[in-house]
């Protein structure tokens, strides 16, 4: 039983959806308070984001479903909805990220940045795409942004937790 | 390479095969999802709970630099309403109380009449772009799909998730809220012709009010029929202020009958008011995200109804269909966006409750007649 336990441990998905909770019940609670300008700040997607730029596109997209899945139990859009997005987000993020040569801090700060943003643009191109009305106005542009520059200060952090969470299990022993 | 290329392409096919099913499943309504989303549920909010109580030092210091002025700016303007409003609840209470005896009386339905629950606001949506809150409350207390959830300022949502002992309430401004209204016009104003006494005739001062009933002694008040004012009383003096009108015969006082119109008489009269009664109008109530106001649409362009104007009241329309009972008091229109044709104006809408700073709601357990059980 024990090494069941263990086993799936190690796993490094089943990490991910341990770190994803975590940063859900911060998405849920601190972050949902804290709205500057009135947006209010999506570290979810920036997770999504930084799982690409630390594993890459593959591993990216996959990680950025699994986000986006714990993201839609909490939310009233369609399920699969976040995480057909966030898949979108990662994968977009791991291949800004291979397109770069030697990739700086601050590249990947522009890169999660940016992935946030779009992340930002899609989910109200996609609730309308699923019927939802009246959504899709210049205030998202708004919100893309204020997102992508509050998601940029906390990306580094963010894409080293992705990286120990995404790591290897062969890595972990 | 080819296999690299070909597990990155299934991959990517799953994902969105995936994302398409469920999507699918969810809009039609698939209990396994909705399952899925109350099992979460319980799992997840004792973590969220935790973490809640872990970061509330951090939110409350962020709400302290960034919302201090606004917090002493609203305590004083907090503290000038609370004195301003205790005058006028009492007369309020009694006038609210005394229409409901009234439409008790003639067997209409009151919201005195409906079961409520009282909950609390425990969360909000962490979407920019649905506006719903959570509250604690649910199926325990039997709240169904649809409810309207009320504030002590007026109506501020609907229920659209119900759990076991949470409830999401999807607020009047998420753009997929919807809700047939009235629209109570208020009345254009009258033009008043005020005789002072002993003034002559040709002088006269020309005022304009609303009001509908006013008592005016040796004054006398004009609108369309020349002496005659709905819901007026006209107590005159003895000696009319009027010069006879050309070809008019002045008949002594007392020997009048009935009131004429454009007669001054020694007696007391009281016409009930009926023609300022406020018009009403029917429309379609939507919202269109936080950062803009509601919206009443499909309000009808009739000459009858007039031109509405700013702060006529919008209350909930009810019937049959509706999911809130009539007369709840929603807001008040702020602006009117006039459109060519036959088209009725856009009304935008202020809304009476502050959805943004949300405690205690109250549930109002109300069904439509056109979905209630019939009981054998």
């Amino acid at each position: 039983m024990i090494d069941q336990v263990l086993l799936f441990a190690e796993n490094r998905y089943a990490r991910l959806v341990l770190v994803g909770l975590m940063v859900l019940s911060l998405q849920t609670t601190v972050f949902n308070d804290m709205r500057p300008f009135g947006v209010c700040l999506q570290v979810m997607v920036l997770l999504a984001a930084s799982a690409g730029l630390a594993r890459g596109s593959d591993v990216g997209a996959i990680a950025g479903f699994i986000i986006g899945l714990l993201y839609d139990m909490v939310l009233t859009t369609p399920m699969g909805l976040c995480a057909a997005v966030f898949a979108t987000v990662g994968y977009l993020a791991g291949v800004g990220q291979s397109l770069v040569y030697a990739p700086t801090w601050w590249s990947r700060m522009l890169l999660g940045s940016i992935a946030s943003a779009i992340g930002m643009i899609l989910l109200p191109i996609a609730s309308t795409i699923t019927g939802a009305t009246g959504i899709l106005n210049a205030h998202v542009l708004f919100v893309a942004l204020i997102v992508g520059l509050f998601n940029a200060v906390l990306s580094i952090p963010a894409e080293r937790l992705c990286r120990w969470a995404l790591t290897e299990p062969a890595a972990v022993r | 390479m080819a296999d690299f290329s070909f597990t990155r392409r299934r991959a990517i096919l799953l994902l969105s095969l995936t994302s398409v099913i469920l999507i699918t499943m969810d809009l039609r309504g698939s209990s396994v999802i909705n399952f899925a989303r109350s099992t979460f549920g319980v799992v997840f909010r004792p973590i969220e709970s935790a973490t809640k109580v872990v970061t509330r030092p951090l939110g409350n210091a962020w709400n302290g630099i960034t919302h201090y002025n606004d917090v002493v700016k609203e305590n004083h303007r907090l503290n000038d309403l609370v004195a301003y409003s205790e005058g006028s609840t009492i007369s309020a209470i009694a006038s609210v109380r005394e229409a409901q005896e009234l439409l008790s009386l003639n067997g209409l339905p009151t919201l005195a009449g409906i079961a409520s629950c009282t909950a609390q606001v425990v969360g909000q949506s962490p979407s920019n772009f649905t506006q719903t809150v959570e509250i604690n409350r649910g199926s325990e207390c039997g709240l169904k799909v649809g409810m309207p959830v009320l504030n002590a300022a007026g109506m501020i949502g609907k229920i659209t998730d119900v759990y076991n002992k949470r409830s999401v309430v999807m607020l009047l401004t998420d753009p997929g809220y919807s809700l047939a209204v009235k629209v109570v016009n208020i009345p254009a104003p009258t033009t008043t012709t005020t005789v002072a006494p002993g003034t002559p005739v040709g002088d006269t001062t020309t005022t304009t009010s609303t009001t509908t009933t006013t008592t005016l002694p040796r004054v006398t008040t004009t609108t369309g029929i020349p002496g005659f004012v709905p819901g007026v009383t006209i107590a005159t003096s003895s000696t009319s202020t009027f010069a006879p009108l050309p070809g008019e015969v002045t008949v002594p006082i007392g020997d009048v009958g009935p009131n004429q119109p454009g007669k001054s008489t020694s007696s007391e009269i009281t016409v009930p008011a009926g023609l300022d009664v406020p018009l009403r109008e029917t429309g379609a109530l939507e919202g269109r995200g936080i950062a803009r106001t509601p919206i009443v649409r499909f309000v009808e362009n009739q000459p009858r109804f007039g031109a509405v104007r700013i702060g006529s009241p919008i209350i909930s329309a009810g019937g049959a269909t509706s999911l809130a009972p009539p007369d709840i008091v929603i807001g008040s229109v702020s602006r009117v966006v006039n459109r060519t044709g036959t088209l009725g104006p856009i009304l935008e809408v202020t809304l009476a409750a502050n959805l943004k700073n949300l405690n205690f709601v109250r549930i109002l357990l109300y069904q439509p007649s056109s979905e209630r059980v019939a009981t054998p």
